[in-house]
Order: C-alpha cells, then sequence, then structure tokens
C-alpha cells in the first residue's frame, strides 16, 4: 500500500511545471504503468482547467481522465522537488509533485486513500516530505 | 433530518475530489453527522443527484450558473480547518 519507494524520486529539478509532471511521472513509465499519451493528458488537463491541482501549499497531485488506453495499470509515483516550481497557484509554489494513474474512477480508492489519510493527517506533511532522505523513508512517511 | 448527499468535484472525478470527499466525510463523523458522498468530475457533475456540491474555487466559476443546488467552494482541500468550517456551515444551513 501506499507509494512504492521505486516511484519516488528525490532531490529533482525542473524548470517549468510541464517539466515538473513529465519527472513526476517518469517512475510510471519506467514501471509501464502509463504511456507517454498519459503524461500529455496531465499536462493538458493543467492547461485547461488552471492550477487546481495544487490542492495544498507546496503540494499538487496530477492527474489526467482514466483511460485504459493510456494507463495500464493504476499506479502512483512522487517526486520532491529542490527548488519552488511555480504552478501559477494561489496557493504558491510546489515542492512535491504527485502523479496518480488510474484504470478507471474507483479501482483505485483505497491506495490513494491510505496515502490521503497522511496527508490530511499530518500538519506539516509537505516540510515532512522534503526532509526525507531517501524513497524509503519517504514511501514509509506516506504508509498507514 | 434527510441525509444529505454531498458530491465533491474536481476535474476527472479520481483524484483530488477524493481527497475532498474524504475531509468531508472525516468531519461529517467527527460531529456525529451522516451523510452520503460521492466524487463527481466538473464536467458531469450538475446532472448527478445531490443536495450539494463542494468544489475547488479555481473550477467553480466553470459551473456558475449551471448547478441547480447549491455550490460551497473550498480553496485548501487538505486544510481541515477551512474544509471543517464549510462543512459546519452547511450542516447548520439544514438545520434552520
Amino acid at each position: 500500500m501506499g507509494i512504492a519507494p521505486e516511484n519516488i524520486r528525490i532531490h529533482r529539478k525542473a524548470s517549468s511545471w510541464e517539466e515538473a509532471i513529465r519527472v513526476a511521472a517518469k517512475p510510471l513509465i519506467v514501471a509501464n504503468s502509463i504511456t507517454p499519451a498519459y503524461v500529455t493528458s496531465m499536462i493538458e488537463s493543467v492547461r485547461r482547467l488552471g492550477p487546481y491541482i495544487v490542492l495544498m501549499p507546496g503540494f499538487a497531485l496530477a492527474h489526467a481522465q482514466p483511460d485504459v488506453r493510456s494507463v495500464r495499470k493504476n499506479d502512483i509515483s512522487l517526486a520532491v522537488f529542490d527548488y519552488p516550481v511555480e504552478f501559477h497557484s494561489n496557493k504558491g509554489p510546489v515542492y512535491v509533485v504527485m502523479c496518480l494513474a488510474c484504470t478507471d474512477h474507483t479501482s483505485h480508492i483505497n491506495r490513494l486513500q491510505g496515502v490521503a489519510e497522511v496527508l490530511l493527517d499530518r500538519e506539516r506533511i509537505v516540510d515532512d516530505m522534503r526532509a526525507c532522505r531517501d524513497s524509503k523513508e519517504l514511501s514509509s512517511l506516506l504508509r498507514r | 433530518m434527510k441525509v444529505p448527499i454531498i458530491q465533491t468535484v474536481c476535474g476527472f472525478g479520481c483524484g483530488t475530489s477524493l481527497m475532498l470527499r474524504m475531509s468531508i466525510e472525516e468531519v461529517a463523523k467527527k460531529h456525529g453527522v451522516e451523510i452520503r458522498a460521492f466524487c463527481g468530475d466538473v464536467g458531469s457533475c450538475c446532472a448527478n443527484e445531490c443536495d450539494v456540491i463542494f468544489i475547488s474555487k479555481e473550477l467553480a466559476e466553470r459551473i456558475e450558473g449551471r448547478a441547480k443546488v447549491p455550490v460551497i467552494t473550498v480553496n485548501n482541500f487538505m486544510n481541515k480547518k477551512e474544509v471543517e468550517e464549510k462543512v459546519i456551515a452547511y450542516f447548520d444551513s439544514l438545520s434552520k
């Protein structure tokens, strides 16, 4: 449950929010959970709907329409950036981007729920995530 | 009091609206109020049966004028305090 350490990358850099999404999504491509088309969709979603994916200061949840053509299996990845990435949100810049890939609307709920519980529960969760020294530590942090 | 049906809305009905739904369910549980909550996406939410829509501030203008139920905007989905305030305010409005 939670996010596998292999899907977590820390100390990343991105010069734009588009690049940040691409970087955060990379583990999902490597794991063959998504196709490049899904990455494009995630970026397009923000272009179309605006930066609503910045859920709280410092944290964005990138995702797109569940689609079995571009999503092979439900999966989650996460990237922590050394420098703030501007998403043009009124909540400020982003340090942590989580990518969510779903094959349909309901199938992913348990996994996401566990992660969400941790995100909702800790006051300084973004600071805590940024302070993790490696992906194993971050993976444990997000586990219930 | 009838059990309120709350629809949480985001772009695609699976990520951010789920987070919001969970925040709301937690508040309801904490205050002992029974609710039924589900997730919708910004495209189809106005057609879904519910008593109220909770949506992010950024997306709210997209459904302006189209929703048949009250729309409550949340600026920060993960901010328990804000969600709690807005949910309590909604519950209070029901008992008037």
